[in-house]
């Protein structure tokens, strides 16, 4: 028994990471997460599981957040949230009404003692032990990349669009369905897993044969994937390879991936670009995906070239290689500064909510991005 | 079964608002208010393994990590796996005597996954060591993390000492003039721009490199092996490893399961305490609503008409072994929502009091609902029956009902339940004078009454119908220690709801 003493439950501290496609829960000092669930919960009236991002209201979500954050104490964690810190990692960008709400949950609803709120980009270095990167989170419903120099996130350097997983499997379905002629709505786990098992990012090389229908066009081969029992889907090797184009399709703003990591650095100043552009991190699921780093590499190479980046005058890009999943790495992150010092001092305590009734607003980016600009 | 499983016809509006069918519902007999699961506070009781029933201590959970140390589960389909015997013969085969020599390996009967098929050599014994697979980055990260440690620590070192001298703190909603450090702070991170220089123990930050992960040439030409690749969920089951391919999908220690007691939030009594034993399904504290408020089944109702009146039937029974007479009122959801303002109002009062308390009494402006409530603020400070600062507020029914139910004029009473009365017809005699208006037939614990409901005039057909009512019962406390300061019978009541059915047409 006494072995166990030095890990006595008082030590456990949840880290928490609610995406918009997946929730991460584990413990500080652990280095991955327990579990990585989807963020849905099953609905009380329908029956249905619904999307934690789909609220339709405050009240709407504060229930959504009570029923997950319900099944992360008492079916994976174990131990009950009353009177124990809690470290919550999220976006800069995370909007006000979830932010908020979800401390209302777990001050008045689970009683949690504090909450360590960390920005997911900036704690995604920690694992590096580095203070300065080009963070690019690409996850389910948008790429957001925010630069960080010496621990400080340049907040008026941020760029985000709704380029994820949402938007890849929409893609996929479309190019499904004029492939197999009578399936449609097919349910979004499903196509998540086609994209996974069966789509890849491919060289830019190949683009041109892929978009242009050349004759040349040799596509990899098709695959029969089975559906619904007996039944299955034809997916070609030509939607093997172009699924994942959309995140380089630029938008009618000649915005697409690539472009918003060159922006990024644009936006910083210049002694810093060279450096960010040394120290590229790349975080969130898509990032996973087969092929996905050596296409970034050669498409900001290729826009290197245009007019608009000449300016930059950089001439490589280098990736960090983290030592987890990309898709846990700003929870990791969340779990390394939970387990130091930093919990105690910089958690806010239920005594300082109640008394204010929300959180401190570090991301009022109105606010800040005069400032920043202001003192950077 | 359909009462239980079926569609919620008849649910029960809790104290906090919310409804729920009468088996989901708690009664605190310390507050005598009934209490559900949302608005209880859960903790975790004891940990035991859904498989093999073991009970584990918790500090032993928490050392493997929730999981059971006996029980896995298939990586591919998340089943529970059998152990299989592979035996291998006699040791010596020329000495028939000589023992067989035995060996383990793990099946699933759902999807035929084995152990074989990753690799996994088979185990001497039955609750075989399965081999577990060891993050290739622990000793990096581990040295991340002691770094970090002591960087935080010589930080929150010299934030005290530097506390001793300024004795001032920067406030967190100061938004003028914020410089880089100030916004350091805002953001949580450590206010000296190169903290690393001072840490204790160096340690060289990552290097990234120009070259990154390549696609396979051969993914272009080669068929794809759907079955080789692993799925998504399948992934993420093994969070640390995230194979890529069946072939490194390795077993998965089954994940504990606990029982959880709930407590009034209130007053800190359990309401619901499980016995530690997993095998059994008892509870040593059960304060079921079920076992203290009359239940309320649906039996029958006339064709529901837009306008028109039809007859309902509905059956009361007690639960208890008191006698009981049932009161319907009207439904008075205005009521309710008096309450939830009220309890929003204490709130604030709360919180003005605290802010006084602070000093800070020139930038309070009186939060208007205090002033115009209609109540003065000094009797509601005498209404104060405390209750804890946090504790989850009440709120707003939100279930709208769209059909009339006159109220009776007559009350009716529930004799007390008699078990031994369910088996013998005989004695089936009570001296009770009914209301012949309202109670249709009773038997023993048990009355069924007859309501006029009249579905609004504006329904179309196949709206849904939805009715309710308050239900008054004399509620008898038998806990000795309250009895003292309470009454020893008093009313408690609830609302009601009911889900009639569709309006079938206007004649
Ligand atoms: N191991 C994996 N391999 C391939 N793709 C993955 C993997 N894990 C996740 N993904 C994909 O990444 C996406 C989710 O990424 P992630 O978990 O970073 O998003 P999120 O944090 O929930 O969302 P967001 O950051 O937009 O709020 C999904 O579309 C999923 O299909
Ligand atoms: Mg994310
Ligand atoms: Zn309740
Ligand atoms: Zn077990
Ligand atoms: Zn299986
Ligand atoms: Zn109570």
């Amino acid at each position: 028994m006494s072995t166990y003493q030095s890990l006595s439950s008082e030590k456990l501290t949840v880290v928490l990471d609610i995406g918009s496609a997946f929730t991460r829960f584990g413990f500080t000092t652990d280095f991955a997460p327990r579990y990585i669930i989807r963020s849905e919960v099953r609905c009380k009236k329908t029956n249905k599981l619904r999307k934690i991002c789909d609220y339709d209201s405050a009240d709407d979500l504060y229930d959504m957040l009570v029923e997950l954050i319900h099944i992360i104490y008492f079916k994976y964690a174990l131990i009950s949230p009353k009177d124990r810190p809690i470290v919550i990692v999220e976006s800069l960008l995370c909007p006000t009404l979830f932010r908020e709400t979800l401390a209302k949950v777990l001050f008045l609803q689970y009683e949690v003692s504090s909450i360590l709120v960390l920005p997911s980009h900036l704690v995604a270095l920690a694992s590096l032990a580095n203070d300065t990167g080009l963070v690019v989170d690409v996850g389910y419903k948008e790429a957001v990349v925010i630069p960080v120099c010496h621990g400080l996130p340049i907040l008026q350097a941020w760029q985000a669009l709704p380029l994820g997983g949402e938007h890849i499997h929409s893609h996929l379905k479309s190019l499904l369905s004029s492939s197999n002629t009578g399936i449609q709505n097919l349910p979004e786990n499903f196509l998540e897993d086609i994209k996974v098992r069966c789509c890849f990012v491919t060289k830019s090389s190949r683009v041109e044969q892929l978009e242009g229908g050349k004759p040349e066009y040799a596509p990899p081969p098709d695959v029969v994937y089975p559906y619904a029992g007996t039944e299955s889907i034809l997916v070609t090797g030509k939607v093997r390879e172009k699924t994942f184009e959309i995140l380089y399709e630029e938008d009618n703003d000649h915005l697409c991936l690539s472009t918003m990591i060159l922006d990024a650095i644009l936006k910083v100043n210049m002694d810093l670009r060279q450096k960010l552009a040394e120290n590229l991190v790349l975080i969130g699921g898509t990032v996973m995906t087969l092929g996905f780093k050596a296409r970034l590499k050669e498409e900001l190479q290729k826009q290197l070239n245009n007019d608009r980046y000449k300016v930059l005058n950089i001439h490589e890009f280098k990736f960090h290689t983290l030592p987890c999943k990309e898709n846990y790495a700003a929870w990791l992150g969340g779990a390394i500064y939970g387990a130091t010092e930093f919990l105690s001092m910089k958690a806010i305590s239920k005594d300082f909510y109640l008394r204010e009734k929300h959180l401190p607003d570090w991301i009022n980016l109105k606010d800040i991005n005069n400032t920043v600009s202001r003192t950077l | 079964m359909s009462y239980i499983t079926g569609p919620e016809i008849v649910k029960y509006a809790c104290t906090c608002g919310l409804l729920k069918p009468l088996p989901e519902l708690y009664f605190c007999r310390h507050c005598s208010q009934i209490r559900c699961s949302f608005c209880l506070c859960h903790a975790v009781d004891s940990f035991f393994c859904g498989k093999c029933s073991e009970n584990i201590p918790s500090a032993e959970a928490r050392h493997k990590k929730n999981r059971c140390a006996n029980c896995v589960i298939c990586p591919s389909c998340q089943q529970e796996l059998s152990t299989r015997v592979a035996s291998k013969g006699p040791i010596n085969p020329d000495d028939a005597k000589s023992a067989v020599k035995k060996s383990y390996y793990l099946s699933c009967h759902f999807c035929h996954w084995t152990s074989r098929d990753v690799g996994i050599p088979d185990q001497p014994s039955a609750t075989g060591c399965w081999p577990e697979r060891e993050n290739v980055h622990i000793n990096r990260l581990q040295e991340v993390l002691d770094v970090y440690q002591d960087i935080m620590l010589s930080q929150q070192q010299q934030k005290e000492n530097s506390k001793k001298k300024r004795g001032k703190f920067v406030s967190y909603t100061d938004r003028t003039g914020v410089t880089a450090s100030a916004l350091r702070r805002r953001i949580g991170i450590p206010d000296i721009p190169h903290a690393k220089i001072k840490k204790p123990k160096p340690l060289d930050p990552a290097i990234a490199k120009s070259e990154v992960e390549e696609l396979p040439e051969d993914i272009f030409t080669e068929p794809l092996k759907l079955m080789e690749i692993t799925t998504i969920d399948q992934r993420l089951m093994q969070p640390e490893s995230q194979p890529l391919t069946v072939d490194k999908l390795f077993p998965i220690h089954k994940q504990l399961t606990i029982k959880r007691s709930l407590r009034c939030r209130t007053c800190e009594h359990n309401v619901c305490k499980p016995e530690y034993n997993p095998t059994s399904v008892k509870f040593k504290i059960q304060l079921f609503a079920y076992y203290y408020i009359p239940e309320i089944r649906f039996v029958t109702v006339e064709p529901l008409r837009a306008g028109q009146t039809s007859e309902l039937i509905i059956k009361f029974t007690n639960p208890t072994q008191h006698q009981t007479t049932i009161t319907i009122f009207d439904l008075d959801l205005e009521e309710q929502e008096k309450y939830v303002e009220e309890q929003k109002l204490f709130d604030i009062i709360d919180n003005f009091e605290q802010a006084m308390s602070l000093e800070e009494k020139q930038q309070l402006s009186l939060p208007s609902l205090v002033m115009s409530s209609g109540s003065q603020p000094s009797s509601m400070y005498s209404l104060q029956s405390r209750q804890p600062s946090v504790i989850v507020k009440p709120r707003k029914i939100n279930q709208a009902v769209n059909c009339n139910v006159a109220i009776p004029e007559s009350t009716f009473i529930l004799p007390p339940r008699d078990d031994a009365a369910e088996y013998d017809d005989s004695s089936d005699v009570h001296n009770i004078e009914d209301d012949p208006k309202l109670v249709k037939w009773r038997k023993s614990n048990k009355a069924f009454i007859k309501l006029a409901v009249t579905p609004a005039a504006d329904l179309k057909i196949d709206d849904e119908v939805v009715c309710g009512f308050t239900m008054q019962h004399i509620y008898t406390n038998v806990i000795p220690a309250i009895v003292e300061n309470m009454p020893h019978k008093y009313d408690h009541k609830v609302r009601v709801f009911f889900r009639l059915g569709k309006i079938v047409g206007s004649e």
